[in-house]
């Protein structure tokens, strides 16, 4: 249900970079891409080309904690698919492409290794992860399912392996694991096919258990070249060892106190050992370590201090000595591409990959020179070397003089109600701007970009220095002042604001410290709790400070250790506060009284109580713009996203669930086409600001503002008729009339996957009831109409014009785009837009700024020779070259907007119609709205028609022509089983778009492909047929098959059966 | 705005706080951690000798339902000598562990090696390192305050089992006599005690009326618990719960929580100095 809905993410990243400590890293072995994973829980994708050229691509979000480690999940070279772990025991894996997610679980313990593994099952090839971590085994995991199938177990000093390599024998069908475990215990297992066979009936035990003393072991690693030795580096020295017999062969102590953090083979005869300090250092060994000598093993048995030493034959060393936060990772990559590499990748806490190339014939060289890095670049270099600079949410409004950067942002809140983006910024201002209006500035093109100042907005003074949350309380609940805006800074205030007028209401300076959050208390609390909001501050204090009273009511302080959640027990008056170490603090909240302090086990059932008590959705909305760790922890993002995803069910429910809290203005996210989320990797970062587009809600508005429009087509004369004659009879006749034409419309458009019941009788009181106390509450209505800033627009036709201009394909087709921007008013972007993906459970692929750079790909060498002609031109025709699941969803968006647009009268993005709004906020049916209506009704039936044949041309483009256009080498055709899904979509458009899409698509790939693709799902097809005939069917079956009085209806029936089991396997595979 | 000399004083203050506040800090949390690991790693009695045992004695406050001696050897439950009073029939049940067989405690594993990393990332710090920035400081207490919080938690927050787990584990089949398929037997660690739970079962007929409901996993199930193991139901009809204070466990867990502290407190000097220098 969750992907049912069609979500675009478009993402702001403004001009730092995010921050990316890198913890692991990981070379996909066509070498086309770099993965590195940080240690605030994200993963990074960098393009690498053939002469070695770096650029970064996409950002993975989803971990909550530090990836641990990377590993390839996939053996084809058309998947690409990798498996991340992180500190918190989650493991995920995405398709590297496009950065889906394609299955994740949590386990209880964390995986500090993981080794990709096929083993032969029968004829098949299966692929299994092998993880080890803070247990004493070896997990083998499925590689598909991410399900633990049995494990590797010791029999001798069971403990923590520390580190693993897998060897392939060539000479036997026996491959080994070899791990040591943290005591420097080698432990073998023999892992043959029959292994894979066996699940969970006998206990697998080592082969072999011998202490090698290898304390602090830091890597393993087989020797590829002679298969003969193994390398065992350990913070303090490294060993080699025979790989038979495991008898030491060499062993290395390290010089002027340096740690060793890993090494491998480069050859047969030289070894590359790193250090804690990003050193690399290239031995060559002994003749007692080769193979190949005849003193091979001549040295077994010596004393350590009587072996031969290994040459020091090379240092590779960093190229800046930029001072770093934590100790680099090292990797060694092997491998043959088009000619055999081996490459040495550092990634560093500045967020910089630096490789270097060793060649193979390597002349000794002295110690101070070393080999040279052969690339080197950061997140923030790719950032930086952009132009135009990746754009911020408010840039053009943070531009100070004298100082390049612009101010950041550092807090924000979005005003879905009024579709206003509050930014607070690094110098105590908050600025209040029209989301969709900034976004255009920041996105495309325009006459905007000469007005200074623009869009127009309000700014807020009063902190002294950086504000650090932002609150708007009346969009968690009702009971607040829709007036108050509560912002807490870095200079330990809190202070109320009235948005509409811009005036400072109060200052609370309770807290010791910086705020770090700011929450709204459930619903049931007291009526005192009611009216206040909760504090969190860095001097590990929470306050609860009255809006109404204008006080602190009460303070917890004296915490040993930094907040982590606040959590509450309204029916006995507790204030719970979790601390970062474990402990719970239970407060009450009337008295202020500390009530108890826990630990361990009962701190865990206090929070879990919790949780049962206080429905999640309400705790997890409170706070719309914390960090992104925090929200993952809290799954506020999943909720957010559920809130976009399923807004319809919400809908329903907050229509039942409403009656009686609704205060006549209950927040609707649900009707919201378009969402901003500002997201922080880290606590110190400024904010990225994500956009959330929902096609289909996007497409609902639009109708529904079609529909209430008095001179519509569509809008039959009856209804006319009466929503004239109602006008003078007064308001509230008329819209609750128009309510429930809007509503018929809607549900129209809706169709399934709602309950009819829940919108039938519920929604058009609510409605009803909602204009007449608009109505009968003058003060009320005016502090709902009072315009926040000086715009005012049309949000609903802002935000389909911002969407259409991002997804278009400009420069394919030099009328349409004319057609365009002059009769459509769209707009060219500045530069490609940075969309995302969704995929399950709340994870997100975000592309970074410049993610379409020419990597040395040749094909792309028509985005170079567009560059040097002129950024427009050039920009990459639209995001139909990047992965077959992001055009599917971009085609679908396109084409189903376009096709509603093109149903819509006057639906043109320049006019005055996009000034105001025809149904929100002020009220329809004014007199002046008519005012509005009445010049697009002079426009001709030409100028209609035009438009019409320019959405037309404009989905024809999409649909069909875009293979051609673009050529099969920059277009990546959209996903059947995608388009599959939607076939039967709940919305209208977006099925018309499927199905339109999904035969245009069959068409394009010609009977080869279709028999093809039939060959590719065939054995997932449920056989009905031949069960029918079978013999193995009872009689029963087939009697009561034909039996039925409508035979005809039962064939549909199993038809359409099938159709869904298709459906769910798709639904499967795909994600 | 902080004035220049106020400026100079902090600047001044966090030069010494990087340079020799934070190297005492930090030899301090080695010395406290290290006692830590000593108390969960083997006690070798003398050179190279047998490895110490310790015997506890299991109670409970009220009845003597179940009464037994425990011999601990390191994390290793080397003899357990259980005597179980049936309740229906006031038998008298002996078990002991088999001479062959010991059970290991894997809470206390975890904890040491958990221990263990955070000793080892202080140590990869010492006086010879210098600090240049607060971050280098935050990201280390982040790392060392990890390990110790996952080590105090091993040992605060034992796992939670299904029945059929602990029906299923290792343990059912370490006792001679053999338990009775009637009983189970789970150990565990929890604070600085060391836990036994009997669980007795009886068998739920496949004709019985009552509702059957699985039951999750918990640390202590309670009577009336249902679970499916080898085609059979059970139901948990009495839980006896016995333990002993293991006091060398008392002591880790104390020096975990000081040494968080530490931690916290030096990561709160850093954060409120780079703030004043930030105004």
């Amino acid at each position: 249900m969750a992907g049912n809905s069609l979500v675009l993410p478009i993402v702001l990243w403004g001009r730092k970079a995010p921050t990316h400590c890198i913890s692991t890293l990981l070379l996909m072995e066509d070498t086309s891409m770099i993965v590195t994973g940080c240690h605030d829980g994200q993963i990074c994708l960098w393009d690498l080309s053939l002469d070695l050229e770096i650029n970064p691509r996409a950002l993975l979000f989803g971990h909550t904690a530090s990836i641990t480690c990377l590993s390839k999940a996939s053996a084809s070279s058309e998947k690409q698919y990798i498996v991340s772990a992180s500190e918190g025991g989650e493991m995920c894996l995405w398709d590297v492409n496009d950065g889906r997610c394609i299955e994740f679980t949590k386990l209880a313990c964390t995986h500090t290794g993981i080794q990709f593994y096929q083993f032969t099952v029968g004829t098949q090839r299966e692929g299994r992860l092998l993880c080890h971590g803070h247990y004493p085994e070896i997990l083998v995991v499925d590689a598909t399912s991410l399900e633990v199938l049995y494990s590797l177990l010791s029999k001798i000093s069971p403990d923590w392996i520390s580190s693993m390599t897998i060897i392939r024998s060539n000479r036997t069908q026996e491959d080994t694991v070899v791990a040591v475990s943290v005591t420097g215990i080698l432990k073998v297992w023999i892992i043959t096919s029959e292994v894979s066979r066996m699940q969970d009936t006998t206990p697998v035990f080592e082969e072999e258990s011998k202490p090698i003393y290898c304390q602090n072991c830091q890597s393993v690693s087989f020797c590829a070249f002679t298969q003969r030795s193994l390398l065992v580096v350990c913070s303090k020295y490294w060993r080699v060892f025979d790989a038979g017999d495991y008898s030491l062969l060499c062993s290395v102590p390290s010089e002027n106190d340096q740690t060793w953090t890993g090494g491998d083979f480069v050859s047969a005869d030289k070894v590359i050992v790193w250090t804690e300090d990003g050193q690399s250092f290239i031995y060559k060994l002994p003749a007692s370590c080769l193979p190949a000598s005849d003193s091979f093993r001549r040295d077994v048995g010596k004393a350590v201090e009587n072996l031969i030493p290994p040459l020091l034959y090379s240092v590779l060393d960093r190229a800046d000595k930029q001072l770093l936060i934590c100790p680099p990772v090292t990797r060694f990559f092997y491998g043959h591409r088009e000619f055999s590499y081996k490459l040495l990748i550092q990634g560093d806490s500045s967020g910089r990959l630096c490789i270097w190339s060793v060649p193979d014939t390597l002349e000794q060289q002295d110690g101070a020179k070393g080999l040279q890095t052969t690339t080197s670049i950061s997140l923030q270099e790719a950032f930086d070397k952009l132009t135009p600079r990746p754009a911020g949410i408010i840039d053009q409004l943070s531009l100070i003089p004298n100082i390049n950067e612009p101010l950041r942002v550092t807090a924000s809140v979005y005003i879905p109600a009024h579709g206003r983006l509050v930014c607070g910024r690094e110098d105590g201002s908050i600025v209040i701007v029209p989301a969709t209006q900034t976004a255009i500035v920041q996105l495309l093109q325009g006459e905007h970009m000469l007005r200074r100042g623009w869009p127009p907005h309000r700014t807020l003074r009063g902190h002294r220095n950086k504000i650090t949350c932002l609150l708007y309380p009346h969009q968690v609940s009702a009971r607040y002042d829709q007036r108050y805006l509560i912002s807490g800074g870095v200079d330990f205030s809190v202070i109320i604001w009235d948005i509409f007028s811009g005036e400072m209401k109060h200052i609370f300076c309770v807290h010791g410290g910086e705020i770090t959050q700011l929450l709204v208390p459930p619903e049931n609390c007291s009526a005192r709790v009611q009216h206040c909001i909760c504090s969190v501050a860095s001097d590990h204090s929470v306050g609860l400070l009255s809006l109404r009273e204008k006080k602190c009511i009460m303070l917890a302080s004296r915490h040993l250790f930094p907040i982590q959640v606040i959590k509450w027990r309204p029916s006995d008056d507790y204030l719970v506060v979790g601390c970062s170490d474990g402990s719970v603090y239970v407060w009450q909240m009337d008295t202020g009284a500390l009530d108890r302090c826990v630990m361990g086990i009962t701190a865990v059932e206090i929070l879990n109580a919790c949780d049962e008590a206080v429905p999640a959705a309400v705790d997890s909305l409170s706070h719309p713009a914390v960090n992104l760790k925090q929200a993952m922890t809290r799954r506020s993002l999943a909720a957010l996203k559920n809130v976009a995803h399923q807004k319809l069910q919400t809908l329903a429910t907050n229509l039942l669930a409403s009656e009686a809290s609704d205060k006549g203005n209950l927040p609707k996210y649900s009707h919201n086409s378009l969402m901003v989320q500002a997201i922080k990797t880290n606590l110190t970062d400024p904010d990225i600001h994500v956009l959330f587009f929902d096609v289909e809600a996007l497409i609902i508005q639009l109708l529904t503002e079609e529909a209430s429009r008095p001179n519509t087509a569509l809008t039959s004369p009856e209804n006319l008729q009466k929503a004239s004659g109602g006008s003078d009879k007064g308001g509230s006749f008329l819209t609750g009339k128009r309510a429930a034409v809007l509503f018929q419309q809607v549900k129209e458009t809706i169709k399934e996957n709602i309950k009819e019941h829940l919108l039938d009788d519920e929604d058009e009181d609510e409605e009803l009831g909602r204009q007449r106390r608009e109505d009968c509450d003058p003060e009320y209505h005016s502090s709902k109409s009072k315009p926040l800033t000086l715009l005012e627009y049309n949000l609903t036709m802002d935000t389909a014009k911002l969407f259409m201009s991002c997804l278009h394909a400009w420069g394919l087709n030099s009328v349409l785009d004319e057609l365009c921007l002059d009769r459509l008013g769209m707009l060219k972007p500045h530069c490609s837009v940075s969309f995302g993906l969704l995929s399950r459970g709340g994870h997100m692929s975000l592309m970074l700024p410049g993610y379409n750079q020419p990597v040395g790909k040749p094909s792309y060498d028509g985005v170079e020779l567009g560059r040097k002609m002129s950024v427009t031109e050039g920009l990459g025709k639209g995001t139909y070259g990047v992965s077959r699941a992001v055009t599917t969803q971009h085609l679908l968006s396109v084409i189903s907007l376009a096709n509603t647009l093109m149903s819509m009268t006057n639906a043109t993005f320049i006019g005055d119609h996009m000034k105001k709004g025809p149904t929100r906020p002020p009220r329809p049916g004014t007199p002046e709205m008519t005012k509005v209506k009445a010049p697009p009704s002079i426009s001709t039936h030409a100028a209609q028609g035009q438009i019409k044949q320019g959405w037309s041309q404009l989905a024809a483009m999409h649909c069909v022509m875009l293979p051609d256009l673009l050529g099969l080498d920059k277009f990546r055709p959209p996903l059947l089983e995608m388009l599959a899904r939607r076939w039967q979509d709940r919305c209208l458009e977006v099925r018309e778009a499927a199905q339109a899409l999904l035969l245009a698509e069959l068409r394009r790939i010609e009977q080869a492909g279709r028999k093809e693709t039939i060959d590719a799902w065939a054995p997932y097809l449920p056989q009905y047929i031949d069960s029918v005939i079978s013999p193995g069917v009872t009689t029963e079956a087939i009697q009561t098959g034909s039996a039925s009085p409508d035979s005809l209806g039962t064939e549909a029936k199993v038809q359409e059966e099938e159709h869904d089991l298709v459906d769910d396997d798709i639904a499967a595979g795909e994600h | 705005m902080a004035s220049v000399a106020e400026r100079a004083v902090l600047e001044e203050e966090f030069k010494w706080l990087l340079q020799e506040e934070v190297h005492a800090v930090l030899k301090q949390l080695q010395d406290i951690l290290k006692e830590a690991s000593r108390r969960l790693t083997l006690p070798v009695s003398g050179s190279g000798g047998a490895v110490k045992q310790e015997n506890f004695v299991l109670s409970t406050a009220g009845t003597d339902q179940v009464k037994g001696v425990l011999t601990l050897q390191g994390d290793a439950l080397c003899q357990a000598d259980i005597n179980l009073k049936m309740p229906r029939n006031n038998q008298l049940l002996h078990f002991a562990f088999r001479e062959d067989k010991q059970w290991k405690l894997q809470q206390i594993q975890d904890a040491r090696n958990h221990v263990n990393q955070a000793i080892y990332l202080l140590m990869n710090r010492d006086v010879n390192y210098q600090f240049k920035t607060g971050l280098e400081v935050l990201k280390l207490m982040d790392a060392v305050m990890l390990q110790l919080s996952r080590a105090r938690n091993r040992l605060t927050t034992p796992a939670t089992l299904t029945l059929p787990e602990i029906a299923s584990s290792g343990l059912t089949k370490m006792f001679t006599p053999a338990l009775p398929p009637d009983i189970l037997v789970n150990f565990y660690i929890n604070l600085n005690k060391l836990c036994l739970t009997v669980y007795q079962l009886h068998v739920l007929q496949p004709s019985t009326t009552k509702n059957f409901k699985p039951a999750g996993g918990s640390i202590l199930h309670n009577p009336g618990a249902m679970f499916e193991f080898g085609n059979q139901r059970y139901e948990v009809s009495h839980v006896h719960k016995v333990e002993c204070v293991v006091p060398w466990l008392n002591d880790a867990l104390v020096f975990f929580t000081v040494s968080l502290q530490l931690c916290q407190q030096l990561k709160d000097k850093v954060m409120a100095l780079e703030k004043g220098l930030c105004f």
